[in-house]
């Protein structure tokens, strides 16, 4: 999520999208097939890439996903004792067809949950979100961290830049041993979290005399799309996904594993 | 730093009774998810388990750290809460970079004791429940691990409370206990819902008990023990250092260091 992110694909309401986001993760989760993962991560890729989200989203997935399928490879590929079907084997290797099975089933069905959480997170605006909370009336702290954590980031990084060159144009010197580089570190930790806190405490005072701190009812002037189509189509998704869930995990009549 | 406004009414009873009854209702769900996940689960994981309760530990963890934030945050003085924003950037930008390195350490968790040792137990057990939630926007995979960074906050504000910021040899120590307890907490997370670890270096050491036979959850578990202590042991110090850098005037703004006498020589109001 991105303060300067578009709206929503077709404008489509943040809820529509998060439902949708929910409905796909857990049904693949629940499944638990490498080959379903497989095909959902692949029709979820096609449709992001139609949507021109896709080289915002993929990306970023690639860089979770790639240490992330790496570890699995390792744990599971390489050393995966309970396995039977052994492929290869050079002393305590051991990379049996069982263990890699487990690693691609983990690692695509993570995959799956991964992109469509970050095809959300680009696709939200964080304005239209702090709307939504307003109106079904969370806590309205909650909208300010949210916002609030999005967009200082970059005023973060920015300040840590200007501590680092001012520290620099005093004679900081960086990279010389372990405890050089420790100091150098400190010397710009320090100052950085101090101006943050001194910030934030001006912050504080505005907000208050703004009667942030109050109790009563916000009223948000933004409108955030919505239609009466969307909210028939997010209850019947919520709905659906209750429903298959109710027969995948209760009566083991529906599968032929049983309750898994 | 102003810490509540003098103009309109403050909340009712109730509401403070709504808000400690979702504050239980928040702690019971991860505790009783936790212990689902430890006692009821077969400890073979390759074997039947996985979809059922990954989606369990999903919900179950998600659900107490939604609760918790929803209990806590409407109480904490604006004063915390803008510097709540600052944690979680704190948090993220470590954890993003020490995570992208060969190092079996997490480092993303320097934000939330900062705010537990500043502000209490509550503030950090909601700073780190929302540190999970804000980064799972970047980092999705973060997102289960919630309510681990809820009880990493909650047990920094307790060891800050009972004067273990007072020494500064006894915030490693903390850190050390913290991290045990982090660990042990999110070992059947990882191993329930992913199977393994998110880095390669942690991934690593789980390659290696696994490759001396240890079950699945038994290796991520002794990873954790490894890595969590290390690594809470490191963050507690970085934060006792911050703390004791800050100007006394600025630490003493916050009523639970002057309350409670968190740091050394800090006079009580």
């Amino acid at each position: 999520m991105l303060p300067d992110s578009p709206a929503g694909p077709g404008g489509l309401n943040p809820l529509t999208l998060l439902s949708a986001a929910v409905v796909i993760a857990v049904t693949t989760t629940a499944i638990n097939s490498w080959a379903v993962s497989a095909a959902v991560l692949l029709l979820l890729a096609t449709l992001l890439a139609l949507n021109g989200l896709g080289r915002k989203v993929l990306p970023a997935a690639a860089v979770i996903m790639v240490p992330f399928w790496l570890s699995l490879l390792l744990t599971h590929g390489l050393f995966f004792h309970e396995g039977r079907t052994i492929l290869w084997t050079a002393g305590p290797v051991r990379v049996t067809a069982e263990g890699l099975q487990f690693a691609a089933g983990m690692g695509l069905r993570t995959a799956v949950f991964v992109v469509v959480c970050l095809a959300f997170s680009f696709s939200v605006r964080p304005a239209d979100l702090m709307a939504l909370l307003t109106k079904y009336r969370f806590p309205p702290q909650l909208g300010f961290v949210l916002c609030s954590t999005l967009t200082i980031a970059p005023a973060v990084s920015g300040r840590a830049r200007r501590i680092a060159q001012a520290q620099q144009s005093r004679g900081l010197v960086t990279g010389q041993g372990a405890g050089g580089r420790l100091r150098a570190v400190q010397q710009q930790a320090v100052p950085l979290v101090m101006a943050l806190l001194h910030e934030a405490g001006s912050r504080a005072d505005s907000l208050e005399a703004r009667g942030f701190g109050g109790r009563g009812p916000r009223t948000s002037y933004r409108e955030v799309p919505d239609s009466p189509a969307q909210r028939i189509i997010r209850w019947l998704a919520v709905a659906a996904l209750a429903v298959f869930l109710m027969l995948w995990f209760g009566p083991g009549w529906f599968t032929p594993g049983g309750v898994r | 730093m102003s810490s509540s406004s003098l103009t309109l009414p403050a909340s009712g009873q109730a509401a403070g009774r709504n808000r400690r009854l979702l504050e239980i209702l928040g702690g019971a769900s991860i505790a009783a998810t936790y212990v689902y996940l430890v006692l009821a689960q077969p400890t073979d994981l390759t074997n039947g388990l996985s979809s059922g309760s990954t989606l369990l530990a999903l919900s179950g963890f998600l659900l107490g750290a939604v609760l918790l934030i929803a209990g806590v945050l409407p109480t904490v003085p604006t004063s915390t809460l803008v510097l709540i924003p600052v944690a979680l950037v704190l948090n993220i930008v470590l954890g993003q970079f020490i995570g992208s390195t060969l190092v079996p350490f997490y480092l993303d968790s320097v934000g939330t004791v900062l705010i537990a040792v500043l502000a209490g137990p509550a503030a950090g057990a909601a700073t780190g429940a929302l540190s999970g939630i804000v980064w799972s926007l970047f980092n999705p995979t973060v997102l289960p691990f919630a309510a681990g960074a809820a009880l990493i906050g909650f047990l920094a504000g307790l060891a800050a409370r009972y004067g273990l910021f007072r020494r500064f040899y006894l915030a490693p120590v903390a850190g050390f206990v913290t991290g045990i307890f982090a660990g042990v907490f999110s070992a059947p997370i990882a191993a329930f819902v992913y199977g393994g670890t998110s880095g390669i270096a942690t991934g690593a050491v789980v390659s290696a008990f696994r490759a001396m036979g240890d079950s699945l959850l038994s290796a991520i578990t002794k990873q954790a023990l490894l890595s969590d202590p290390m690594d809470k042991a490191i963050v507690f110090s970085v934060v006792a250092l911050l703390v004791y850098a800050l100007p006394r005037r600025t630490t003493l703004q916050f009523p639970f260091i002057r309350r409670h006498r968190v740091l050394a020589g800090a006079k009580t109001s």
